[in-house]
């Protein structure tokens, strides 16, 4: 796929952090919430972002692919129109719910991995494809609870997923390593059974612990842990581009630009 | 940062210097660029402030503490300047300044001042036909100095104001505040604030105008230079008298946003 070879290292774009995102040194791409933007009117940081040629990549959170529900057409819009307006070569959601029956969770719902869910969530892909103008990657959540009767692991449910689909994959190491923590998954064996030649780019986000369960919070320091996994899926596959995920109790920029430091020396401890 | 030292030897803090200067306003603006000048909080291209996340230290005082935690989910950098003036911890400092007698509770200047001062006159020229009109030129000077009004700060505090320079950026924003001057340059400038950001503040003039080509103030919170500090839902309704307002607010006229005392 053009422009997606190579984005390199990158962080999440947000509007408390525009100005640190805009000084760093060594951002080669952002990311940006679509749902947190409006068609017409860029935040003047991601245009002038865009001006400087850096790539800025929308994700959503909100289509609740996974959902019973057929995927709501007026979303998906939404965020075609914002990757046209960023230029984006791609987008992203999640293999989640976030509503069902009408409610919303609040919340990144695990999808119950099962045939018929599976069948289920390719309709609902495939039909967000169809109406969207850039190819879409979806990416690993983090959870808490697995659902009981699944058929298949994490890894061999996305590997499907691709399969059947022919979307993109983007994986989170930090959410790999909250399900190892918190449900006992093997993050080898996902890297094992996905298909690592259609990872689109990876994230990368802090957490904390609290007594025996993990909390993936995008709120604290990236553990040595979380670069553990990403140092496991760089010895296996180049990735065209890592992102750092930060969404609340930003840090100092010297600490944020030692997060993307210490993500970069493990990228390039793989490329020497 | 220097703490500047008056010849009187009075420290006064940035805040310190902000509250004579300004106000309160101007006091809650010194605190949040002491806060940025450490990178303790950063400000937003929109103008969201949110604190850097440290834990709970960084803060040098009690006034600081007041404004991270308003930033600590991020928010509207007027809305930070605003909430700080009218917190309890503003009013603190403002009791310190009465205490220390850098301040004192001003007193409207009465709109029939100048005529008690006219009698004293009168009395004396009156006198010398009739000395026992000299015994009414104390009663009347009495009403004219009564009349005439005081103004919030000292003259302790004002001699304290007279040798404050903006030795730095945090100085000048307790001097000029986010929208004044400093030799010609926009105090803005020097945090890398947009002017859309500092024009948030309401507008606001320094108690008394400071020579040079520096701006005193142009904007700052609506606490208002005149009276005794900004607690209260409105100005008139303080105990301070600033509802008087008048002449006893000094050059720079109590004007802003016309909302709680000093
Ligand atoms: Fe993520």
């Amino acid at each position: 796929m053009a422009g997606i070879t190579d984005l390199g290292v990158g962080i999440g774009w947000r509007s408390e952090i525009d100005l640190t995102v805009e000084r760093l040194p060594g951002v080669d791409f952002v990311e940006v919430v679509a749902e947190n933007l409006h068609i017409g009117h860029l935040p003047e940081s991601v245009t002038l972002l865009l001006e400087r040629g850096i790539p800025v990549l929308p994700h959503a959170v909100s289509l609740s692919l996974g959902g019973a529900d057929p995927v709501d057409l007026s979303r998906v819009e939404h965020l075609g129109r914002i990757a046209e307006a960023v230029g984006a070569p791609m987008v992203s959601d999640h293999v989640c719910f976030v509503r069902a029956g009408g409610l919303d969770s609040g919340h990144l719902m695990p999808v119950p991995r099962t045939k018929d869910a599976l069948d289920v969530l390719v309709a609902n892909v495939k039909l967000a494809q169809e109406n969207l103008p850039v190819p879409l990657a979806l990416e690993n959540v983090a959870a808490l609870l697995e659902w009981p009767d699944g058929e298949l692991s994490e890894g061999q449910f996305l590997a499907e997923l691709v399969e059947r689909t022919d979307c993109w994959l983007l994986v989170d190491v930090a959410n790999l390593y909250a399900n190892a923590r918190n449900i006992g998954t093997d993050p080898h064996r996902f890297l094992d059974e996905i298909p690592l030649e259609r990872l689109a780019y990876v994230h990368v986000a802090g957490g904390v612990d609290h007594g025996d369960v993990y909390h993936d919070t995008h709120a604290h320091a990236v553990l040595p842990e979380v670069l553990g996994v990403l140092d496991e899926l760089c010895s296996r596959v180049k990735p065209p581009g890592v992102l750092l995920e930060r969404d609340d109790n930003y840090p100092s920029d010297a600490e944020i630009a030692s997060e993307l430091a210490a993500i970069r020396a493990v990228v390039e401890k793989h490329r020497a | 940062m220097v703490t500047p030292v008056t010849s009187l030897g009075t420290r006064l803090s940035p805040e310190e210097i902000g509250y004579l200067t300004a106000g309160p306003g101007r006091a809650a603006e010194t605190a949040l660029a002491r806060l940025i000048d450490a990178d303790l909080v950063r400000v937003s291209r929109q103008g969201l402030v949110s604190a850097v996340h440290l834990g709970d230290h960084g803060a040098l005082t009690e006034l600081e503490r007041r404004t991270l935690s308003y930033a600590r989910t991020g928010a509207r950098f007027d809305t930070v300047v605003q909430s700080t003036a009218y917190s309890t911890e503003m009013k603190r400092l403002h009791q310190h300044l009465l205490d220390q007698k850098l301040m004192q509770q001003p007193r409207r200047r009465h709109e029939g001042w100048w005529f008690s001062l006219a009698v004293a006159i009168v009395l004396v020229v009156l006198g010398f036909t009739a000395p026992a009109f000299f015994l009414g030129v104390p009663i009347a000077l009495l009403f004219f100095v009564w009349q005439r009004g005081r103004k919030a700060v000292t003259e302790a505090g004002a001699k304290a104001l007279r040798h404050v320079a903006a030795t730095d950026r945090v100085h000048a924003v307790a001097l000029y505040g986010f929208c004044g001057k400093v030799n010609g340059h926009a105090v803005a400038d020097l945090f890398e604030l947009s002017q859309g950001i500092v024009k948030m503040l309401p507008l606001k003039q320094n108690r008394k105008r400071r020579s040079s080509s520096d701006g005193g103030g142009g904007c700052g919170s609506s606490c208002s230079s005149c009276g005794s500090g900004c607690g209260g839902s409105s100005c008139s309704s303080s105990s301070s008298g600033c509802s008087s307002g008048g002449s006893s607010c000094g050059g720079g006229g109590c004007g802003g946003g016309g909302g709680g005392g000093d």
